[in-house]
């Protein structure tokens, strides 16, 4: 599992011109965000230009990657070691984050324009700036220092992005995360303290060397866990997630739950490999926890009235698909060849889920625009009146339900091929109900827009490329099932 | 590492305990946080013996002044508007869910003593040698009940203010003040103080909007999920 992370020596050193995207990557946003700050843009223009050379950043490291594989960044203060490595998944992940936070950004001036944002709408744009670089920093960083800052710029900054849109229950909502997710970090903090206490580093390589399965990694593994498992909502520890997003600005629950909770998810699977390689019982747990997440999830989506909650109650759903997988990359005695498709499916469904997630979000928060309403029964009349909003969270939710040809269903099926490999027949089960489950809420917001009895008041009329974009999104999800082949060679390129 | 038979930081882990307790348990808010900057000069003494002069400065500036401050500034005592100033927590808490919470303590307790004594043998055979890793641990324990006890707030944040502490505490006496630990700590501190400055603003926002009512309703989760 641990070369699967690229924590091994790289062949070659990077060049300047890649460590120059590096700086781009993760210093870009950063700028933008605060000169966006000074000068809020009214349109889109002045966005998408600004983000072409953090788009060409990406491209510079993917070049980069398939010429010289692994590639590495280290530096030593006195007897601190910190370090950044870039090997196929990282690229790949990093691509994703630059894509959707463009795309977030991207709608923004047009969504804070059609809304009376009130005076704190200038404050997400580097609050923006600083969610990406710091995302960016946690695909590539292989120190537990650089993690530990990176997750913890990265959550203060959530925090504040979801509480801008200032309502009272926002407020209240946000607030609860902010002390989770604080109390999380702790957790995590004082699993660091006895990795450090007990093996004497932080470097990511040096500890895959030294450590030995015993009482100190459980307990470490099981602190870090929890502390992650809370910034993640993973199963019994998501109930904050969905009254956060119901109050908070359509583009920031986009980034939000698209990403930001993916990068928690990553350091736990990363961290797990390292301190609990063939353990049986603790990925085991996940995976049950994993299967309840799938119902629970599902009921509250299919139970719900109000839109937003039907789009982050289904967020809790598809962790669970995630989580089903985690025997599957770390229990013991699993095969190689499954083990390469489960990790093959986790990323993709990783991926496919962020693009249609956020694409989900954009799709809702046009027709809730459109329509004035944020209620399922809202949407009566759509089908005829708003075709292409509705089409794209259409093409959003067939990645999510896992048809084919999307990314969600490739994913789904590498990992169900695994499991019947493995036989886990319990877990085969979890993913068809999930499935059901995830078909029976789509199909119940479908029958509500396809209502033509409801009498119609009048749409108010979106910005330019507000659809554009979030079909874009979803289109992406799509393209990542049909050429799948591609991501999933280049989180092979450069193994040793 | 914390070892050290020296009657000044046995001394100085009691006063730490015993003003972490009452902070945690105190209804009067401006008593629970003028014990708090209490309590943040004795961690900047404590750093200061631990010979970690550079956390000391970082403690005496951000847990000292600024995080004091925002605590004052949240109870509406340092830049007073129209709202009332808060003074006691009138919350009351089932008796079920205080059982709860303690269950919870004790097992976080439990927890938290096992895991250090696998990192550190030796602790087994000397516990009274590590007066400030011991008070560490009792002060984790009660915050974190503290934590998922109280409704208010303020107490609250005040809770995961005292946790954070005793977390460093944990930090330093299981890995010792290297340069790596003095960074983690660094950074627990910046983001400690980044959060109460969030979580003061937040509490005197929807004090204006709402009233010190709204202080209370932060763990009913079911009604606004279903």
């Amino acid at each position: 599992m641990i070369w699967r992370f690229g924590l091994f020596e790289s062949t070659f050193e990077p060049l300047a011109v890649t460590s120059w995207a590096l700086v781009v990557a993760l210093g870009w946003p950063l700028l933008m965000g605060g000169l966006a700050a000074l000068a809020p843009p009214k349109r889109a223009w002045p966005v998408l230009l600004a983000s072409v050379p953090l788009l060409a950043s990406g491209g510079v490291l993917l070049w980069s990657f398939e010429g010289a594989g692994l590639l590495q960044w280290q530096w030593s203060i006195a007897d601190l070691h910190l370090s950044l490595r870039l090997n196929g998944l990282s690229v790949l992940l990093l691509l994703m984050a630059q894509w959707i936070s463009v795309a977030a950004a991207l709608y923004t001036p047009g969504y804070l324009r059609l809304t009376d944002s009130g005076p704190l709408s200038r404050w997400l744009w580097p609050l923006m700036g600083v969610v990406l670089s710091a995302l960016s920093l946690i695909w590539l960083a292989t120190d537990l220092l650089t993690l530990y800052v990176a997750l913890e710029v990265l959550g203060l900054a959530a925090v504040g992005m979801l509480m801008l849109s200032g309502k009272v229950p926002s407020l209240v909502a946000g607030m609860r995360y902010l002390l989770l997710a604080l109390v999380g970090s702790l957790t995590y903090l004082l699993g660091i303290a006895l990795i450090l206490g007990h093996w004497g580093r932080l470097d990511l390589q040096g500890l895959a060397e030294v450590i030995e399965p015993g009482p100190v990694a459980w307990f470490a593994a099981a602190l870090m866990g929890a502390g992650l498992a809370l910034k993640a909502a993973l199963f019994p520890l998501h109930a904050w997630l969905t009254p956060v997003h119901e109050n908070a600005w359509v583009p920031v629950s986009a980034v939000h739950a698209g990403l930001v909770i993916k990068a928690s998810l990553f350091i736990l699977l990363q961290l797990w490999s390292l301190l609990l390689p063939d353990t049986f019982y603790a990925p085991r747990l996940i995976a049950w926890l994993g299967l309840l997440a799938i119902v629970w999830g599902g009921l509250l989506a299919w139970r719900t009235d109000s839109l937003k909650t039907l789009v982050a109650s289904s967020t809790v759903a598809q962790l669970g698909y995630l989580m089903v997988a985690f025997p599957l990359l770390l229990g013991p005695d699993v095969a190689p060849f499954p083990r390469a498709l489960a990790w093959e499916g986790f990323w993709l469904q990783l991926m496919g889920h962020a693009f249609a997630k956020a694409a989900m979000f954009l799709a809702a928060g046009n027709l809730m625009l459109a329509t004035g309403e944020s209620t399922l029964k809202g949407l009566a009349g759509t089908s005829r009146r708003l075709p292409l909003s509705l089409l794209v969270l259409g093409i959003a939710s067939i990645t999510l339900m896992g048809l084919p040809p999307s990314a969600g269903f490739t994913a789904k099926w590498l990992l169900l091929e695994a499991m019947i490999i493995t036989q886990q027949w319990w877990a085969v089960a979890a993913l068809l109900t999930g499935t059901l489950l995830t078909a029976a809420y789509v199909f119940r917001m479908f029958r509500y827009s396809f209502d033509e009895t409801a009498p119609r008041h009048r749409y108010q009329p979106l910005a330019p490329g507000m659809d554009l974009i979030a079909l874009t999104l979803a289109l992406i999800a799509f393209a990542l099932g049909l050429l799948a082949h591609y991501p999933l060679e280049l989180m092979y390129g450069g193994s040793p | 590492m914390i070892a050290s038979h020296d009657a000044v930081d046995v001394v100085l882990a009691l006063c730490l305990t015993m003003a972490a307790l009452v902070c945690l348990f105190d209804r009067h808010m401006v008593r629970a946080c003028r014990l708090f900057v209490a309590f943040a000069a004795a961690m900047t003494l404590a750093w200061w013996r631990l010979e970690a002069p550079w956390l000391a400065v970082v403690e005496l500036a951000l847990g000292v002044g600024l995080t004091g401050l925002c605590f004052f500034y949240a109870l509406g005592r340092v830049y007073a508007d129209a709202q009332s100033s808060l003074k006691h927590d009138h919350f009351r808490e089932p008796w079920s869910r205080v059982v709860i919470r303690v269950v919870l303590a004790l097992a976080w307790f439990v927890f938290v003593g096992a895991a250090i004594r696998y990192v550190m043998a030796d602790m087994v055979y000397s516990p009274t040698e590590h007066p400030l890793l011991l008070a560490g641990v009792i002060i984790t324990a009660t915050a974190l009940g503290a934590f998922a006890l109280h409704q208010h707030l303020i107490r609250r944040l005040l809770a995961f203010n005292l946790l954070g502490s005793g977390v460093f505490m944990l930090l330093a006496g299981v890995a010792g003040t290297s340069l790596a630990a003095q960074a983690l700590i660094s950074v627990g501190l910046l983001v400690a103080c980044l959060g109460s400055i969030l979580g003061a603003l937040l509490i005197r926002q929807l004090l204006r909007l709402e009233g010190a009512d709204a202080l209370g309703q932060d763990d009913r989760p079911k009604e606004r999920t279903t």
